[in-house]
């Protein structure tokens, strides 16, 4: 058994060596023999295997190169989508300011716009506490107790200015007051804030003709707030034992939601007296 | 020894003239060297490596075909099959001669043709010339058969004892 697997090994390899010689004898059309042509035929794929794994493993050198690109692009384009997004909400927020500044510009019920008079943002504000900060485009020097509104109304005064940055004390502040009057200025009153949303008005005599919904504008007579600036709203009016009218108010701007102010610093209480 | 070389010589060289122009082309499809790749297996020779059967081959292709190497494949494939067809077939008479030149024949025929076809030099088989040959060399080698049945010599030896007498 053995010796007849040897015999059929050896025949086999004979025969391939045969096959070779053979081969080595015959003359393909290009001139060379034809065991060089098989040669190029056993060849040939391994160099082009070869050459293409070559192009393949360059191919996926670059690839991750660029993969490793295209993730820090990525990562750049979130951030810069990111910031885009950012910017985005604050243009809206600028589009709705300006639309209040142009709210302001068309000017509000009873007041024009002042020469002097600067338009601040809104960064800041505690309803609770009854302040707000304000910021301005340029530094400016803003006196203090300079009236501060918006298209809808009075907000309050400036206390204290530094450089852009400017706090204001609004008008449910529970130290703040404010001179009020009917518009036809037939009854007069004293709008206190009370550290909540709503504005108390004192003073009012029991006669007076109030009722709810009459619209308060500033009198002039506490000589900080120009005159005819929209208060409040009156949205209670009790009677009681005492000497005046227990009314309550709501402040007319609404300091909520109020993104840009106007502060008045050129109003002094004797020019605009005056001019008005 | 010699004298088989020397005959296997004289056979190759018949078959080349028996190829020769001039001649009717069906003797040439005879395969003459058959006879020594048939003759060892059904002659009780011990099976070994196909030496004769190689240089048959190589011979075969030095005389009658453009290349060296078919042949000799062709040949030891034929030896190769001789052998194990003896191993098979017990019967050692001159049918038995026919049936083997039929098979070295066509295994001849058809590994040859194999061998020529990455080579580029094979021509299409031809089932009609294939079969004459076939048959053509199955008859040589049952007539070969027959003459070594004859045991020629042991009755010409007996003859001249007798004469002698």
């Amino acid at each position: 058994m053995t010796s007849s697997r040897l015999i059929v090994r050896r025949t086999l390899l004979l025969w391939i060596m045969l096959e070779l010689f053979a081969a080595l004898q015959v003359r393909t059309a290009g001139g060379g023999t034809l065991l060089v042509s098989w040669l190029r035929a056993v060849v040939l794929p391994v160099e082009w295997s070869a050459d293409r794994l070559g192009n393949l493993a360059v191919d996926l050198s670059l690839g991750t190169r660029n993969l490793q690109r295209v993730i820090v692009d990525n990562r750049k384009m979130r951030l810069e989508l990111d910031e885009v997004r950012a910017r985005e909400l604050l243009l809206r927020e600028d589009h709705i300011a300006l639309r209040e500044v142009n709210g302001l510009a068309l000017a509000g019920p009873g007041f024009e716009l002042e020469a002097g008079s600067v338009v601040a943002r809104c960064t800041y504000r505690d309803l609770a506490a009854g302040t707000m900060e304000v910021r301005t485009a340029v530094p400016a020097t803003i006196p203090r107790d300079t009236p501060v509104v918006t298209a809808e109304g009075l907000v309050g005064r400036v206390v204290h200015s530094e450089s852009r940055r400017h706090w204001l004390q609004l008008l449910n502040h529970a130290a703040a007051a404010v001179a009020v009057q009917t518009e036809d200025g037939q009854v007069q009153g004293l709008a206190m804030g009370t550290g909540s949303a709503e504005l108390r008005v004192a003073y009012v005599p029991r006669q007076a003709q109030l009722v709810r919904g009459t619209l308060l504008v500033t009198s002039g007579a506490d000589g900080i707030y120009p005159p005819g600036i929209p208060t409040a709203t009156v949205f209670r009016v009790r009677e009681s034992d005492a000497a005046f009218l227990e009314i309550g108010a709501a402040p007319s701007a609404d300091l909520g939601v109020a993104r840009v102010v106007l502060l008045l610093p050129a109003w002094s209480p004797t020019s605009t007296g005056e001019t008005r | 020894m010699i004298r088989i070389v020397l005959l296997s010589i004289l056979t190759l060289v018949v078959q080349r003239i028996l190829g020769m122009p001039g001649l009717p082309a069906w003797p040439a499809e005879i395969l003459l060297p058959a006879v020594w790749i048939v003759a060892p297996p059904l002659l009780h020779h011990e099976r070994g490596w196909p030496y004769h059967a190689l240089f048959l081959g190589l011979g075969w292709d030095l005389l009658l075909e453009p290349i060296v190497g078919p042949g000799g494949i062709a040949w030891t494939a034929a030896s190769l099959s001789m052998y194990a067809l003896a191993g098979l077939v017990a019967d050692r008479s001159a049918k038995a001669w026919v049936g083997f030149g039929a098979v070295c024949a066509a295994v001849v025929i058809v590994v040859r043709h194999l061998a020529l076809l990455p080579l580029g030099l094979a021509a299409p088989l031809s089932l009609e010339h294939a079969v004459r040959s076939i048959l053509l060399t199955a008859l040589w080698c049952g007539f070969v058969g027959v003459v070594v049945s004859l045991d020629l010599p042991a009755r010409w030896k007996h003859y001249k004892a007798r004469r002698l007498r």
